[in-house]
């Protein structure tokens, strides 16, 4: 429910200013809003940020490529693995260095079964913002198993620092192959209660219905991109808009709606989940044999000069490298696109006039990771 | 949105167009813009429906080159846009036509000290507040670069580093392809 | 001396109903805090307190101590007499009413003839605690909490009295003990549901409890009202939540599901205390159960779902039974 900005405009006096965060229940780490209100109405919102910032583009520029890899990790705790797809992808552009097709089948499962781990923290952590505390409980029930699958073949549970320039750093086994068949079974027959839940709650319904709606021209003057801007009937999505890895030979769709509200982003992410179990089944059925890992790829990996980009859908939207190289091994400019940053920078004109609850709902849908953001 | 219209347009306002090779660089367009033409130019690409996916300064010599990328929802064109800032690190603003601009600006004035003229909030976003001046993406004497030194060679001597490895992978290749057809 | 003979029994009386009420409010907090905690865990899928004691039976008594040791924080230009007053006035009340409610046919404190009236009116000033605790604490979140509780309470009592009232037109009494015998064949809640639906509805809002829970809605107000509050003072107002909601299901046993009858055990007249705990402790199951299932609504929802169906519905009710009551 929002409220007439114009009909306020003349109340001035009568707002004040919450400060909600850096420690907030629902801005999901350090970030800060400045909100000013009208009574429970967000008339003016003023996001700062900057709390946890680590400047990755920084310790970049001083050292070599390929040990940048593990920064890649920490600045999205929940799609570390399509942060180290995205830098992989780059530096192999960049370096022309090919990739064993195995390699590439095993990046694409991990980073799905990442994807879809990320996807059900978001839903548990949404709900909770909603007020609703168990379903966070189910859905890191299911997250665990692909934390404990991840876990056996990279070594980590959130950080992971698994993929190398020309492949990956270890061969998955048939453990893993059996224990993530038995995953996909296993969220297959749990969807439906996910579904039950939104579907079947009419106070969940009211509070996402007809809240934070977005357009397409909207996100194009903020860059907003991932499943918003599915939301909004836009299928743009890097796997199919710019295809990189061995994507373009998946069967999968790109699930979209046309509301743009928050509702439209919380279908978006569901069936998303259920297309990356596709394609985590069908690279499964394809996978090919041999080597994980390009024979003979530099210790030092020297790119030549000029600028390279590459992009790649993380969980939240699209994800840029560019690097400009001046054909030495140490970057002489890494610039990271996360979505969050571009999501995020929607907020002020998305939540105006708004309601503190569908603040919180609408900011919710967003789902922000803040270390992406104070990368 | 048709491609050679947009081109036409483009070399209305800018000084070069170079088509790039997608495959090596990721983007199909660089174009380099004079400074005043930034506006013009993110107006245009806006009407076109392409939408901001970076903005971004890089220390160079002669001066800091501000990056702007571009693509678009529908086709597949990435376009890099770039323009110089002038003697007192200033620039025309964009955040009143991509609104997405604004933090971007905000984050390139904290990292490099760019100015983006007619900003409508230029306040630190990142740093902290007395830190405005500490400009922390500055290249140091010694480190910093002509902007001839990290533009992209042309083709005819082959980067070292590709020629190393591309057998390999071309061995790799048939193997992968075997085993998908038994598979 | 005369006198002081004359009124001992009734002080007598006084002062073993004061301590029963207390031992009801602290062992209720007792078992609810520890059965919330268990069943809020094994909703969730996980087994809730395990450690301290068989399955974590003694985990509340710890915790008391825990929060008893803690010390009281008084926020930085706080409203100090009316921070520290606020915890004890939510507490404090929730004794008297206690005294009216009949347990059994024996076991009352005080039959008085305006019992409903007591415990409505003492019901009431725990919204003033939460009020003056919202106000004084100096941060803007326990103001939200505050107003919000106030809206919404003042609100939701409209409802919940209509459909009270309802009753009351059938039995002609307010006294208690008078409505429970009133149920003697058959209970309100076969002849009054609609009544029973609005009244559930109005006290999971009235407890300040999910999905109603918005003056402490904590991914919005991080903690409402009581964000400030630490330790004992922090405790007072828990105890005196858990205690409110076993006065109105203690109510709402009495009204509708017919007190302390049942299947009639060895001394009734006593032992029908049991009957009547297990009927209010399966409404607080109940509470518990759809607080952690449901999330939380939005304020302008809910107080539309009062004033636009509970108080035109319990309304229409109260006519549809004075009709019928004039009628029969």
């Amino acid at each position: 429910m929002a409220m007439d900005v114009e009909t306020l405009e003349d109340s001035r006096h009568h707002r004040y200013v919450l400060n909600m965060g850096p420690q907030h229940p629902s801005t999901h780490g350090v970030l800060r809003i400045l909100l000013e209100l009208e009574g429970e109405y967000a008339m003016e919102l003023l996001p700062v940020l900057g709390y946890g910032h680590r400047c990755h583009e920084k310790i970049a520029e001083h050292k070599p490529v390929k040990s940048f890899m593990p920064n890649t990790a920490r600045m999205d705790y929940l799609g570390a693995l399509i942060y180290n797809h995205g830098y992989a992808h780059l530096l192999e552009k960049a370096a022309g260095v090919e990739v064993p097709e195995r390699a590439e089948y095993i990046r694409v499962i991990t980073s799905e079964l990442n994807r879809i781990q990320s996807h059900l923290l978001w839903y548990g952590a949404y709900l909770l913002d909603l007020g609703a505390f168990t379903p966070i409980m189910y859905a890191f029930d299911d997250r665990e198993h692909i934390l404990d699958i991840l876990e056996d073949v990279t070594g980590s549970r959130l950080t992971y620092c698994y993929f190398r320039v020309g492949g990956v750093s270890k061969d998955i086994d048939d453990k893993f192959v059996t224990s993530t068949r038995a995953f996909i079974k296993r969220l297959r027959s749990r969807f439906p209660m996910y579904e039950d839940l939104v579907n079947g709650n009419i106070i969940l319904q009211k509070r996402l219905n007809d809240v934070g709606e977005l357009t397409p021209q909207l996100c194009a003057r903020y860059g907003v991109t991932g499943p918003l801007l599915r939301g909004t009937g836009v299928d743009y999505d890097m796997r199919r808009a710019e295809p990189y890895s061995i994507y373009p030979q998946f069967d999968f769709e790109i699930p979209t709606e046309t509301k743009g509200d928050c509702m439209a982003s919380f279908l978006v992410r569901f069936r998303e989940m259920e297309q990356s179990l596709r394609i985590i089944e069908q690279a499964l059925d394809g996978l090919p044999e041999g080597p994980v890992m390009a024979a003979k790829v530099p210790k030092k990996l020297k790119i030549p000069a000029g600028d390279y980009n590459a992009s790649v859908e993380a969980p939240r939207g699209e994800l840029s490298y560019y690097l400009v190289s001046d054909g030495s091994d140490v970057p002489y400019r890494l610039k990271v696109r996360t979505p969050s940053y571009s999501n995020l920078s929607v907020v002020p004109e998305m939540c105006q006039g708004m309601l503190l609850s569908d603040v919180v709902s609408a900011m919710g849908a967003l789902d922000l990771v803040i270390p992406e953001i104070d990368r | 949105m048709d491609i050679n219209q947009v081109k036409k347009q483009w070399q209305t306002l800018s000084t070069t167009i170079e088509d790039i090779d997608y495959a090596v660089s990721g983007h199909d367009y660089n174009i380099c813009l004079e400074r005043d033409k930034v506006r013009d130019f993110a107006t245009l690409m806006l009407e076109e429906g392409f939408y901001l996916v970076d903005l971004m300064a890089v220390h160079v010599t002669p001066a800091i080159e501000v990056v702007y990328q571009f693509a678009h929802f529908e086709t597949r064109c990435r376009v890099l846009a770039r323009a110089f800032v002038d003697d007192n690190s200033e620039i025309a603003t964009i955040a009143d036509i991509y609104q997405g601009a604004n933090w971007h600006e905000r984050e390139a004035r904290d990292l490099h000290g760019v100015v983006f003229v007619d900003h409508p909030y230029l306040f630190p976003l990142i740093l902290a507040e007395e830190d405005v001046d500490l400009k922390p993406l500055l290249k140091k004497e010694g480190t910093l670069k002509d902007i001839d030194a990290v533009r992209r060679k042309p083709p005819e001597p082959a980067p070292e580093p590709k020629t190393k490895v591309k057998p390999e992978g071309a061995e790799a290749k048939p193997e992968a392809a075997k085993s998908q057809e038994q598979s | 001396m005369e006198i002081f003979y004359s009124i001992l029994p009734d002080l007598i009386r006084m002062v073993v109903c004061a301590v029963c009420g207390a031992a009801i409010v602290f062992g209720n907090a007792l078992v609810m805090g520890y059965a919330e905690r268990k069943l809020a865990g094994h909703i969730m899928l996980r087994p809730g307190p395990m450690e301290v004691g068989f399955h974590g039976v003694y985990q509340l008594v710890v915790d008391g101590l825990k929060l008893m040791g803690k010390q009281l924080v008084v926020p930085k230009n706080a409203d100090r007499p009316l921070f520290m007053l606020a915890p004890l006035l939510a507490f404090a009340p929730v004794f008297v009413p206690l005294l009216v409610i009949p347990f059994s046919d024996k076991i009352q404190g005080f039959d008085l003839d305006i019992g409903l009236l007591v415990i409505l009116a003492l019901a009431s000033i725990n919204l003033l605690a939460i009020l003056i605790g919202g106000w004084s604490s100096n941060n803007k979140y326990s103001l939200f909490g505050a107003f919000r509780a106030v809206s919404q309470n003042v609100a939701y009592e409209i409802p919940m009295l209509l459909s009270l009232l309802s009753i009351i037109f059938m039995t002609n009494t307010f006294s208690l003990k008078g409505v429970v015998a009133a149920q003697s064949p058959v209970w309100f809640i076969v002849i009054q549901p609609l009544a029973f639906l609005i009244y559930l509805v109005a006290i999971v809002a009235e407890t300040n409890r999910a999905p109603f829970d918005l003056p402490e809605a904590e991914s919005e107000l991080t903690a409402g009202f009581h964000t400030e509050y630490a330790g004992m003072s922090f405790s007072l107002f828990v105890l005196g939540e858990y205690a409110n909601m076993f006065i109105v299901c203690s109510v709402a046993t009495v009204f509708f599901l017919g007190g302390s009858s049942g299947i009639p055990l060895p001394y009734f007249e006593y032992s029908g205390i049991i009957w009547f705990l297990l009927k209010v402790y399966l409404l607080m199951f109940f509470l518990i159960w759809i607080r952690w299932t449901y999330p939380r609504t939005r304020f302008d929802q809910l107080m539309n779902f009062c004033w636009k169906y509970l108080i035109p519905f319990s309304l229409v009710n109260l006519i549809i039974t004075v009709v019928m009551v004039k009628l029969l």
